[in-house]
């Protein structure tokens, strides 16, 4: 049974580039699907179909710089990771919990209801689907399972894409997370293409990613586009700039943590915490009661309203206060925390890594903080 | 099961003062289900809700045998504010319980060691009361050190006498008050350690006060030879989920609910020396 089922979802193929519109209107029968778009001027995610994917377009990033360039490539992914990920739709920046009516007789609790047709996120990088195995890690494995999470992620499909050109951040050969979507992630990718000149080379790892691809037409893939593939993905290794010691992680972290650099990068360091926003493993979060004016009733001293988890951020200034007294007062140790955690802690906690390497950190920043330069300055001598 | 993201119903069946900030509340889950399926040990916390303020981490200061669920709280902040204008019979929303408890196994043939510093006695009240009630037949009386500001800060003060009936119980205070008579001592509950003889190799030290208690009195035990794997603190931060996946309660690569808040000293040693980790 178990054999059968593997040689079921054991499926390559080969189709056209033009073919892949065939892919997203077959995803459109049964899901909601989530691509890359142009919004001003940056690649987001949103609904999507075939005709708003950003074709050739490439975009030049460095140290808090985004944009979109005239340079038109041939390859349809060639442009990179934008500030969205997975995140915005599985872990929402606002998101109800439950709503509550609390009268005289008591508290009624009423669990919020995720509806709506599951997601299908198209396009997404070797690196994000390491970010997605982790967000599983600790949505759905801890000691509670996260059920707006799991309503959310259930049935959802993911269909990732091997970088044909590295992001001008992007350091994910060093953190071992990509550029090629890897044996270890294809339980969260269902489907996987990888991008040949004149096709795409299409690879079900899932049952559902088979059964998607049952309905398209294809060819076999030869060794040649076999060969071509491995040579592409080598290519896009050799082109990555930025590297981390990733060997190193993560003592040089625990032995650095009263490293004088953190001083220093506090220094720089503005707090506004978009690192932490377009971070696809960042998934700190604060929830609140919210009540509306129309929430209070006269009538049995009623009170109406919802608890809303929104996202936070280590770098807020109350993130670590208790009564009388705050954990983390100074923005120096709160970068630390931030970087430490990425670097360091989660590897700790959830045995995968905390950073992918997918550069967002460092373009999104406005300070121009590079984490990979960062770490480097930790090893340097104290 | 319940499910742990969602808060359930618990009315105040009564509230008893403690001090002039502190009171214990004992409550009673509404649903009969729940009621049965809910159980803890001690050194869990719940976290408690009032509806419209928000949530807070309390630890639970009865032990599983007690009828009634009490949570032991002094007012510091929006919630236990709003938790203190509660009387009995309204009601609370409570999810949990979270955390990992104090390891009773660890005490079996061996002496145990309390310390507490304020509020800090009452997630060890759970085991103080759970010992009361089954008496182990242990060689030595397990010691509990206590210490508050003041006299008048003594939470539990009218269980004392019972405490001492099986406990050996040393009392401190940081300063008198003129307004009551004290017999205990006067200083930090480290120096209390001078009026113990106990076996240091054959100890068990459970403690949990304010973080400059836990970084004063570990040196002091470790150096009277007490190994620091058998010493566990109970630790505090900020929370908010309760399950580890808020990320505000991270202690290194610690989460301090999930992993936590009871650790074994030699397990966060190496982060308790760093500031503002």
């Amino acid at each position: 049974m178990e054999s059968l089922k593997e040689k079921k979802i054991k499926k390559i193929k080969k189709i056209k580039k033009d073919d892949l519109k065939i892919l997203f209107d077959k995803l459109r029968e049964s899901y909601t699907v989530i691509g890359p778009k142009l919004s001003q001027g940056v690649v987001v995610l949103s609904e999507a179909g075939f005709e708003d994917l950003p074709a050739g377009f490439r975009d030049y990033q460095a140290r808090g710089t985004y944009r979109l360039t005239d340079e038109k490539a041939v390859d349809v992914f060639s442009f990179s990771n934008g500030p969205d990920s997975f995140k915005r739709f599985l872990h929402p920046p606002l998101n109800e919990i439950f709503s509550f009516r609390k009268s005289k007789k008591g508290i009624a609790i009423e669990p919020a209801a995720k509806e709506g047709r599951p997601i299908a996120f198209v396009g997404i990088r070797a690196c994000d689907t390491w970010a997605l195995k982790l967000y599983d890690r600790i949505f759905l494995e801890g000691p509670a399972r996260d059920p707006s999470y799991s309503a959310l992620r259930k049935d959802s499909l993911v269909i990732a894409v091997n970088c044909p050109h590295p992001g001008d951040n992007c350091f994910c050969s060093s953190m071992g997370t990509g550029p090629e979507v890897t044996p270890e992630v294809t339980d969260v990718a269902d489907i996987v293409l990888s991008e040949l000149e004149k096709s795409f080379i299409v690879e079900a790892s899932t049952p559902a990613g088979s059964d998607i691809l049952e309905g398209i037409a294809g060819e076999e893939a030869t060794d040649r586009d076999l060969e071509e593939k491995r040579s592409r993905i080598e290519s896009c290794k050799k082109a990555m700039k930025k590297s981390v010691p990733y060997g190193e992680l993560p003592e040089l972290i625990y032995r650095n943590l009263e490293h004088p650099r953190w001083k220093d990068t506090a220094k720089r360091d503005l707090e506004c915490g978009n690192c932490t926003q377009v971070c696809p493993t960042c998934f700190c979060n604060s929830s609140y009661d919210l009540i509306r004016l129309s929430g209070f009733s006269q009538k049995g001293a009623e009170l109406k309203g919802v608890r809303i988890r929104k996202w936070d951020s280590c770098f807020s200034r109350n993130f670590a206060r208790v009564h009388g007294g705050n954990f983390r007062p100074s923005r120096r140790a709160r970068y630390r925390q931030w970087m430490a955690h990425k670097l360091a802690y989660t590897k700790e906690q959830f045995a995968l890594p905390g950073c992918v390497g997918c550069g967002r950190c460092i373009t999104w920043c406005p300070a121009g903080i590079d984490i990979t330069e960062e770490l480097e300055a930790l090893k340097g001598v104290r | 099961m319940y499910d742990k993201t969602i808060p359930f119903e618990a009315k105040i069946r009564w509230i008893k003062r403690e001090t002039r900030d502190t009171a214990t509340y004992a409550l009673k889950i509404s649903d009969r289900e729940i009621q049965r399926a809910y159980s803890f040990s001690p050194g869990q916390f719940n976290m408690l809700a009032v509806p419209g303020i928000g949530e807070s981490a309390i630890s639970i200061s009865s032990c599983p045998a007690d009828r009634d669920l009490m949570h032991t709280i002094r007012v510091a902040g929006d919630v236990t504010t709003a938790i203190d204008r509660l009387n009995v019979g309204d009601v609370v929303g409570v999810r949990g319980p979270f955390g990992s408890g104090w390891p009773i196994e660890e005490t079996v043939g061996r002496d145990l060691m309390i310390i507490a510093g304020g509020l800090g006695i009452a997630p060890l009240r759970s085991i103080i009361r759970q010992i009361l009630k089954s008496h182990p037949g242990g060689s030595r009386a397990p010691v509990l050190l206590y210490g508050t500001k003041t006299p008048k800060d003594v939470i539990f003060r009218d269980e004392f006498p019972r405490y001492r009936d099986v406990f050996e119980v040393h009392l401190t205070v940081d300063r008198a008050d003129p307004e009551v008579y004290w017999r205990g001592e006067m200083g930090v509950v480290t120096a209390l350690l001078d009026r113990v003889t106990f076996n240091p190799l054959n100890t068990v030290v459970f403690m949990c006060g304010p973080e400059i208690m836990v970084h004063r009195a570990v040196p002091e035990l470790v150096a009277r030879g007490v190994p620091g794997e058998k010493i566990f603190i109970s630790l505090e931060r900020n929370m908010d989920c309760g399950s580890g996946i808020c990320g505000h309660c991270m202690f290194g690569p610690r989460f301090v609910c999930k992993d936590g808040p009871v650790f074994r000293f030699t397990d966060v040693e190496q982060f308790l020396k760093i500031m503002e980790i």
